[in-house]
């Protein structure tokens, strides 16, 4: 099964992604909760998939999409945005974003999407 | 009242709890059921509901009238009746269900139509779309720039549920409608904007809810007692936030229940 990388910097949404994804099947490679750690254990985990929440301390969503994709152009990153986000969201698939969901979402949206980007 | 009658068909009205059969005569400016005349300006609110698995028309004028119409030309009507009632329309271009449940909606697309406000709510209305938004559904409305035929325009941004899905849809039109619409939908929001101050585990439990975890993942990510979350759940349901759908049974097993298991097991 395909490995998530969850990146958020609230501890609650991180386990509302993690219940839904483990639930569907997939393996929770670790969480981080900010850009700056996300690249880090990217490097370290390799996981399929990343889930990226946009507005994070330390390093942003975009500067951690950036730094994960300067490190392997082929991630595969989820951004997750607020309602309201959406040039951020354009920023994002202009830098190699692969698809976003946007909060509050449903647990079958996001297991969509994540097959999705996954091309299952 | 009718100058000109645009069709004449057999209809079905529910009444008493029975189907009584009659024709319907549409007109341009009213609607005759039977001898009952219901001029189109006065109709309040129009709903597509299901009675017996069958599709009908649900019109409100005062008292609410329930149609069944031969289903060729239920659509026809449909539109005709939600094109014509009571309610202020502004010319618009719209993108209804842009995001549907977090998810961006590739069907969806701009159409130019109208977007009319009645009592009961809000309607976007394209000759091949007339999707209805009863105000109680709708979340938030908010002014925003977007990106529309390679321009950035100002937009409204409205959030609203469909089948128990967060949507939002876009519209676009003059800035000084745009303003006008956005004051009206926010007094209106502020109007039915619920009597409750949430806690942060409050807010915490209704995402989750939305997010569709049950009641023990629910327990499980906030790490509080059943009691807890119970009391929770009755709060949000007496605040009219949440509504019960199904009461589950915690049972523990009899002496009688154990041996049988014990059986089982040797078995």
């Amino acid at each position: 099964m395909a490995k998530v990388l969850i990146v958020d910097d609230t501890a609650f949404m991180r386990k509302l992604l993690k219940n839904i994804l483990f639930g569907a099947g997939f393996d929770i490679a670790g969480e981080a909760e900010n850009g700056k750690q996300a690249v880090e254990m990217y490097q370290e985990l390799k996981p399929d998939i990343v889930t990226m929440d946009v507005v994070m301390p330390e390093m942003t969503g975009i500067e951690a999409l950036k730094g994960i994709k300067a490190l392997d152009k082929d991630a595969k990153i989820v951004m997750c945005t607020a309602i309201g986000q959406e040039k951020i969201v354009k920023t994002a698939i202009k830098l190699g974003a692969r698809g976003y969901i946007i909060k509050p979402f449903q647990a079958p949206k996001v297991i969509e999407e994540i097959k999705k980007v996954l091309g299952q | 009242m009718n100058k000109k009658v645009h069709l004449r068909a057999p209809v079905a009205v529910y009444y008493d709890g029975k189907w009584v059969d009659t024709e319907l005569t549409v007109g341009d400016e009213a609607l005759l059921i039977g001898k009952q005349v219901v001029p189109l300006r006065e109709i309040e609110d129009l709903e597509e509901i299901e009675v017996d698995k069958i599709r009908c028309i649900r019109i409100k004028k005062g008292e609410k009238f329930t149609l069944q119409l031969p289903q060729k030309i239920h659509q026809q009507i449909f539109r005709y009746i939600a094109f014509n009632l009571k309610a202020d329309k502004f010319a618009v271009f719209f993108l209804a269900s842009a995001t549907v449940g977090g998810v961006v909606s590739s069907a969806a697309h701009w159409k130019k139509g109208y977007f009319s406000v009645t009592d009961e709510g809000f309607w976007f209305l394209a000759p091949k779309m007339q999707k209805r938004i009863p105000i109680d559904n709708l979340g938030s409305v908010k002014k925003d720039v977007r990106n529309v035929g390679k321009k950035q325009r100002s937009v409204l941004v409205l959030s609203h549920v469909e089948k128990s899905n967060v949507v939002t849809s876009l519209l676009l039109c003059p800035e000084s409608t745009l303003d006008m619409l956005k004051n009206y939908l926010q007094r209106i929001l502020e109007k039915h904007k619920p009597k409750i101050d949430l806690s942060e585990d409050e807010t915490q439990i209704l995402t989750l809810v939305y997010s569709g975890l049950d009641f023990a993942s629910i327990e499980n990510i906030m790490g509080i007692s059943t009691e807890k979350l119970n009391a929770y759940y009755t709060r949000l349901v007496d605040s009219g936030l949440a509504k019960v759908v199904k009461i589950r049974k915690e049972i523990e097993l009899t002496p009688r229940g154990v041996n049988m298991v014990d059986k089982i097991a040797k078995n």
